[in-house]
């Protein structure tokens, strides 16, 4: 007998139109559902996403088919991949078989059905719905039995679980059904392919063969029904994200995922900035809002959170969609909370683990915009008093600009006003420049920089705050005002390359100026250490010490770097003792977003959580290169005690102290 | 009703200040400049009143100094104020006060201002006359150190500091000049469109030839660096005895034991 199956078996082939009239009027449905959220999206301004579209689709189709960024967290994320690949696989057999039953048996005569290819197609949906099953249960018992903290389950969340569960049960009882009543006792050797049905099959062959035609007639209709009914609800629920998460695979920056618009301030005609309304967002932004499924992933991540502070990146997405979704002329601001919106330190780890792609520090910052743009907030007086000084001094500390080059005297660096010809300017920064403790970062950097034979430059006087706390505060004209200073001062000694200790610094000279036309390439000087160690420029004694390396925010998530600093301190003889959030799921010192202007006012501290989880690894030194960093770490450490456990270090300093 | 306020552009006061070659000043380069702070309190105020008034009240910035002030007078228009004038002296830092108060008065006269706002005194020169220089030269009705300021369009209420943290309300009729002092407001912080109108408000350029600035009555003759004297005292002994006589040495060199003086 040969291995197939009659298809519409039982249910006749009058039913076929009904079949596909239903199913047309609930994708009709379905669509409608995405007309109306679309309306909502396209309120927010144009954004291209649409660009290098081959890139895209590529990321989509690996993203979705692999569920890399679902798999990052297994708890959730592994049931959840089975769920999904269950269901793709039934849902690539439906359309086979539809493929099969309409076109190739009516009009090419042939089954692809049948044989070998037929019994691995059985098992392959079989074992599919098994897994979709198991995945089911799982999320089932996660939800709503163990409920992680932070996890919301709404009605809707009921709903969905309670249709999957029938959809899938309702399959192996109709697959049972017929069976029972044909392939058990016709084909036994077939029923084995088919693990599951057959055990429905078995269950149920008491009845008779009228019995089982009858209930595998009226499950297959509900079955249908069920199926339809899930269809009409994707846009309706969070099942939407079947959708609008896949799409935002595609419609992801390609960039840097913390890059924000660089405002046109020659634009006569713009009048408003940053977003205090839905209209004020982009498309993307409010199709975020859909994509987003409430996993909480990123609130279990933000430091902000942990620390006891209002601001959760997943009710912010929420709130904005709430407003797109409902009343309009609802405030942004007034909705999300200034208390959340000064709060985010801009670092990222929401971003980095989102399975959705959701790009949380562009809206942040657009409604900070907002605020300091168009209504002149600050997060505090003392955040307006550090941007009245970068205005005035070049650097938040309100420090004269002519010192800025007084750390420099008697080390062996060039004023570019006074001798240009150098091998590189190092830029560094208003910490390094006026700050004691990072002034000694700049001095082992520039004994490093000696000891390889490689003449160092610096603006001096002539240097400014690149302008980075500022923006991430939302002040983009002091940004701007500050960047072009500087962008004329690297052009006035045609300077060609460009190191700094600091990651902010960094981040906006190497890739914010670039918006502003001044592309030259800057290096982050973890990177440019490693090569001198590399290339044998400097030769280093291995002295044994053991370390926990801090990856800054704007250092790793933001640009990737992660490996060097570790090969580095490691080839300098130092034990590395990783902590538990660590790479790109590193905990942020608290500094990063211009928090490092404003006093923390709310919650505990972020730089107290991140110094307790550098000494839980019980490393005697917190290495670190960025003078942010080191100024929380510093602060944290000495917080209440007089011998701190631990000490804070630049990896510049590890390494000047180790030259030979 | 027209509103005239006076701004100064001044040095961020973190900066190295050296004699310059006359030894009458100081030498400027590499010092930061901005707004004379309690200038900043009557450009507020200024705007402030204009919008409460409403109607056809309209406020002019003007300043005096080299071109760099222009950068100051924008700060002021980005504030609020509708139009700039920069009487253009590049001796400006020299001046004595009743040269300064020459000037403005100059301008002021008949062009119908009714309200002059200063600050109390700028943060370099310190001579807190020149407000009340231009209220005398004018006619105007003054008073200084504004800590609380309301105007009717007609009369304007005045809350005074005085000494010791007291306070007194005088009564002026307009036109009148009043000087600034902290605690009157709080600056506001541009916001851009403001910033980019700014740029493109009315900037009216004059010289001091054109505003009759008078000969010096008082021209400074020499500047001298503040030489800092050691101020580090420490004290040792047991705590019984130390708190008394650190009560005693606060008593002795600094007001904040004193009624009325911690502030």
């Amino acid at each position: 007998m040969q291995d197939t199956r009659e298809i519409f078996w039982n249910v006749g082939y009058g039913s076929i139109p009904v079949m596909y009239l239903l199913s047309l009027a609930a994708v009709a449905v379905m669509a409608r559902g995405f007309m109306k959220l679309a309306e909502a999206w396209l309120r927010g301004r144009p954004l291209d996403r649409f660009n290098r579209a081959g890139e895209r689709c590529s990321r989509f189709i690996s993203e979705t088919l692999t569920q890399k960024r679902v798999l990052r967290v297994a708890d959730g994320g592994v049931p959840h991949a089975g769920l999904f690949w269950g269901f793709t696989t039934m849902f690539a057999g439906t359309l086979l078989v539809m493929l099969q039953a309409d076109l190739l048996t009516p009009l090419f005569h042939v089954n692809l059905l049948s044989g070998r290819f037929y019994r691995l197609f059985s098992l392959a949906l079989d074992l599919a719905g098994m897994l979709a099953m198991l995945a089911l249960g799982a999320l089932f018992v996660r939800r709503f039995l163990t409920r992680p903290d932070g996890l919301e389950s709404r009605r809707e969340d009921w709903l969905i679980h309670l249709l999957l569960f029938t959809i899938l049960v309702t399959g192996f009882l109709i697959e049972g059904s017929r069976m029972a009543a044909t392939e058990v006792r016709d084909n036994p050797g077939l029923a084995l392919w088919s693990p599951g049905g057959l055990l429905v099959a078995r269950m149920i062959t008491f009845m008779g063969a009228d019995a089982l035609r009858g209930l595998h007639r009226g499950l297959w209709w509900f079955h249908l029904l069920i199926a339809l009914a899930f269809i009409i609800v994707i846009p309706r629920t969070k099942l939407r994200h079947l959708f609008t998460t896949s799409g935002n695979s595609f419609f992801a920056p390609l960039e840097d995922q913390g890059k924000i618009e660089t405002i046109d301030m020659e634009d006569e005609r713009r009048e408003r900035f940053g977003a205090s309304g839905i209209s004020d967002l982009t498309w993307k932004d409010l199709f975020d809002a859909d994509a987003c499924t409430a996993c909480k992933r990123c609130q279990d991540r933000c430091p902000a959170w942990a620390t006891g502070k209002q601001l959760s990146p997943m009710k912010v997405i929420r709130q904005i969609g709430g407003i797109a979704s409902g009343a309009a002329s609802d405030s942004l601001v007034e909705t999300v909370t200034r208390e959340a919106i000064w709060a985010c330190t801009t670092c990222g780890a929401c971003q980095e683990i989102c399975p959705a792609d959701i790009e949380h520090i562009v809206k942040i910052v657009e409604m900070r915009r907002s605020l300091t743009l168009m209504d002149g907030e600050f997060a505090g007086d003392e955040v307006r008093r550090a941007a009245g000084s970068i205005e005035v001094n070049g650097n938040p500390f309100g420090m004269a600009p002519a010192s800025r080059g007084a750390w420099a005297e008697g080390l062996p660096v060039s004023v570019m006003a006074r001798d240009s010809k150098v091998d590189i300017l190092y830029f560094a920064g208003c910490y390094a420049s006026f700050d004691p403790r990072n002034r000694k970062v700049a001095e082992s950097f520039v004994r490093i920089c000696a000891a390889a034979g490689i003449r160092v430059g610096i603006l001096g006087h002539e240097e400014r705050c690149c302008g980075e706390p500022a923006r991430k505060m939302g002040n983009e004209y002091l940004y701007q005002t500050a960047a072009r200073e500087n962008i004329a001062a690297f052009r006035r000694y045609g300077v060609g390359h460009i190191v700094t200790a600091c990651p902010h610094c960094f981040t906006t000279l190497g890739q914010e100026y670039r918006e502003l036309g001044f592309e030259v390439p800057v290096e982050h000087h973890s990177t440019f250490i490693a090569s001198l160690v590399e290339r044998k420029r400097v030769k280093l004694a291995s002295e044994s010490f053991d370390f926990t390396w801090h990856d800054s925010c704007y250092l790793g998530r933001h640009n990737g770097v992660y490996q060097e600093p570790r090969t580095i301190l490691t080839g300098a003889g130092g034990k590395l003792l990783e902590m538990a959030l660590s790479g790109r799921d590193s905990f942020c010192c608290g500094a990063g977003g211009g928090r490092i202007l404003a006093e923390e006012r709310s919650g505990r501290r972020i730089n107290a959580e991140r110094v307790r989880m550098a000494m839980e690894t019980g490393a005697g030194t917190l290495v670190s290169g960025c003078p942010f960093c080191l100024s929380m770490f510093e602060e944290g450490l000495s917080a209440g005690v007089q011998e701190p456990a631990m000490r804070a270090l630049d990896l510049a300093e590890i390494v000047a102290a180790r030259l030979r | 009703m027209k509103i005239l306020v006076c701004v100064k552009q001044v040095p961020d006061l973190e900066g190295r200040f050296v004699p310059n070659a006359a030894g009458t000043w100081f030498d400027e380069s590499g010092l930061a400049f901005r707004m004379n702070d309690y200038d900043e309190f009557a450009v507020e105020e200024a705007v402030g009143l204009r919008e409460r008034l409403g109607g056809d009240a309209e406020v002019t910035a003007l300043s005096i100094g080299p071109d760099r002030v222009v950068e100051t007078l924008r700060k002021a228009m980005a504030m609020g104020c509708d139009r700039g004038v920069h009487v253009r002296d590049g001796a400006a830092a020299e001046r004595d006060p009743w040269q300064v108060a020459s000037m403005i008065a100059g301008y002021a006269r008949s062009r119908g201002f009714e309200l002059i706002l200063t600050g109390m005194q700028s943060i370099d020169r310190g001579s807190a006359q020149v407000g009340v220089l231009v209220a005398e030269l004018l006619g105007f009705a003054c008073t200084t150190t504004a800590v609380g300021f309301s105007c009717d369009g007609s009369t304007a209420t005045v809350e005074r500091e005085l000494e010791g943290g007291a306070k007194g309300v005088v009564r002026l009729k307009l036109p009148a000049v009043v000087t600034c002092q902290l605690g009157l407001n709080t600056p506001r912080y541009p916001t851009l469109p403001n910033i980019l109108k700014a740029k493109k408000k009315e900037l009216l350029v004059l010289a001091p030839g054109d505003v009759g600035l008078e000969a010096p009555l008082a021209a400074a003759s020499g500047f001298c660096r503040h030489e800092r004297s050691a101020s580090c005292l420490v004290l040792e002994g047991g705590a019984d005895d130390l708190a008394g006589r650190v009560v005693a040495e606060l008593r002795e060199k600094t007001a904040v034991l004193r009624r009325g003086g911690a502030r």
